[in-house]
C-alpha cells in the first residue's frame, strides 16, 4: 500500500482516486487523526484521504506520521 | 468599502488550521466594529514538490464591508493577528485588496489563474501587488505565503473558484428540502446540477452528511445530482465530498 523513496518518504501507492484503499489504511493505522474540516474530501470519515497528516502530492499523498 | 482579505501558510501539521485563523481574523473585524466580514472560501493552488506546503496548498479568503477610516487599523491587526497566530515553522502572508481602488483586477484574477498552474516567485507577488496598490505582507518564516495570499483574492474575486468554508446545517427531519427552502439560507444562493442547470424552486433533494456549496458566476452554489432508481420524493441528492472536493 505504501512506497517508501529517499526524496518522498512513504508514499501511498493507489494515488488520489482509490477511497477504499485509503480507507483500509487508515483503518490499520494508529496515527490517523482528522484534517480541518475545509481539508476533509473523501466520503469515508477515516481515510488516508482526510488525515491531518497526509501532504498531497501531483499524484498521490505522502505520510508525514509514519515518514 | 469593500476589501479582500486572504492568508496563506499560517500551519504546521499539528496545529489549527488556516481555515480557522481566517474564521477569527473576520469574526474580530466584526467585534471591533470595523465592519461585517463575510463567508471564507479555500481556494487550491499548485501541488508542486517547487512549492513549499503544509499538506495541500490552499489559502483562504474572505470579503468584508469595512468603514474606509478603518482600513489601516484592519491591516495592523490582521498582520499583528499572523504573527502571533501563526505556528511555528510556518511562512504566513496576508494580502488586503480594497475592491473600488482596483483599477485592474483582471491582473489580480489572471495571477490567482495561474497560480493554480504553474509555480510562482514572491518578486512576481510583490510587483503585481505594488503596481495595483494591494497591502501585501509578510509575518513570519520566509513569508513565502504572500504568493498563496494574492493569488486567493485573485481566485475569490473571480467568483468562480473554490468551496464554502464550513458545513450548512439544514434542520430536516427527514433529511429532505425543496429548492425553493434551501435557497432561503444565507449560504446558498442557486442549486445546480453538475452541467450547470438551475434546477427550479419546487424540485425535492434528498441532503447528504456534508452540505457545501463552491463559488461558481459569483454565487454560492449547492451542486446536486440526479437520484436515480429509486421511488422517494427527492429527484436530486447533494454532491459527496469526492465530487466537491475539485472545486
Amino acid at each position: 500500500m505504501w512506497f517508501v523513496n529517499r526524496k518522498e518518504g512513504r508514499v501511498f501507492l493507489h494515488g488520489k482516486d482509490d477511497p477504499v484503499a485509503a480507507a483500509d489504511a487508515a483503518a490499520a493505522c494508529a496515527g490517523f487523526r482528522p484534517d480541518a474540516e475545509e481539508e476533509i474530501v473523501a466520503d469515508e470519515p477515516v481515510s488516508c484521504y482526510n488525515c491531518r497528516y497526509r501532504r498531497w502530492s501531483a499524484d498521490s499523498l505522502t505520510c508525514q506520521k509514519h515518514a | 468599502m469593500k476589501i479582500f482579505v486572504c492568508i496563506d501558510d499560517t500551519d504546521n501539521i499539528d496545529s489549527r488550521g488556516t481555515g480557522e485563523l481566517a474564521s477569527l481574523l473576520a469574526a474580530d473585524i466584526d467585534k471591533k466594529g470595523w465592519g461585517r466580514s463575510h463567508y471564507i472560501t479555500r481556494h487550491q493552488l499548485l501541488v508542486h514538490p517547487d512549492v513549499p506546503y503544509t499538506s495541500h496548498n490552499s489559502s483562504m479568503c474572505f470579503a468584508a464591508d469595512i468603514h474606509e477610516s478603518q482600513l489601516n487599523a484592519v491591516i495592523s491587526h490582521a498582520g499583528n493577528f499572523l504573527k502571533k497566530e501563526s505556528a511555528e515553522g510556518s511562512d504566513p502572508g496576508l494580502c488586503i485588496a480594497v475592491s473600488d481602488r482596483l483599477t485592474r483586477p483582471e491582473t489580480v484574477i489572471e495571477f490567482g489563474q495561474k497560480a493554480k498552474r504553474m509555480v510562482l516567485t514572491k518578486q512576481e507577488s510583490y510587483g503585481l501587488a505594488e503596481d495595483l496598490g494591494i497591502h501585501l505582507s509578510e509575518h513570519g518564516g520566509t513569508g513565502d505565503g504572500i504568493i498563496g495570499a494574492l493569488a486567493g483574492v485573485g481566485l475569490r474575486m473571480s467568483g468562480n473558484d473554490g468551496r464554502l468554508r464550513g458545513k450548512i446545517k439544514i434542520d430536516s427531519p427527514n433529511q429532505t428540502i425543496k429548492v425553493g427552502e434551501i435557497c432561503a439560507h444565507p449560504s446558498v444562493d442557486e442549486v445546480r446540477n453538475l452541467d450547470g442547470k438551475v434546477i427550479p424552486d419546487d424540485q425535492i433533494i434528498e441532503l447528504g452528511e456534508k452540505i457545501k456549496t463552491v463559488l461558481l458566476g459569483g454565487k454560492l452554489i449547492l451542486l446536486v445530482m440526479p437520484v436515480e432508481g429509486e421511488t422517494g420524493s427527492a429527484s436530486w441528492r447533494t454532491c459527496p465530498k469526492n465530487i466537491l472536493k475539485t472545486y
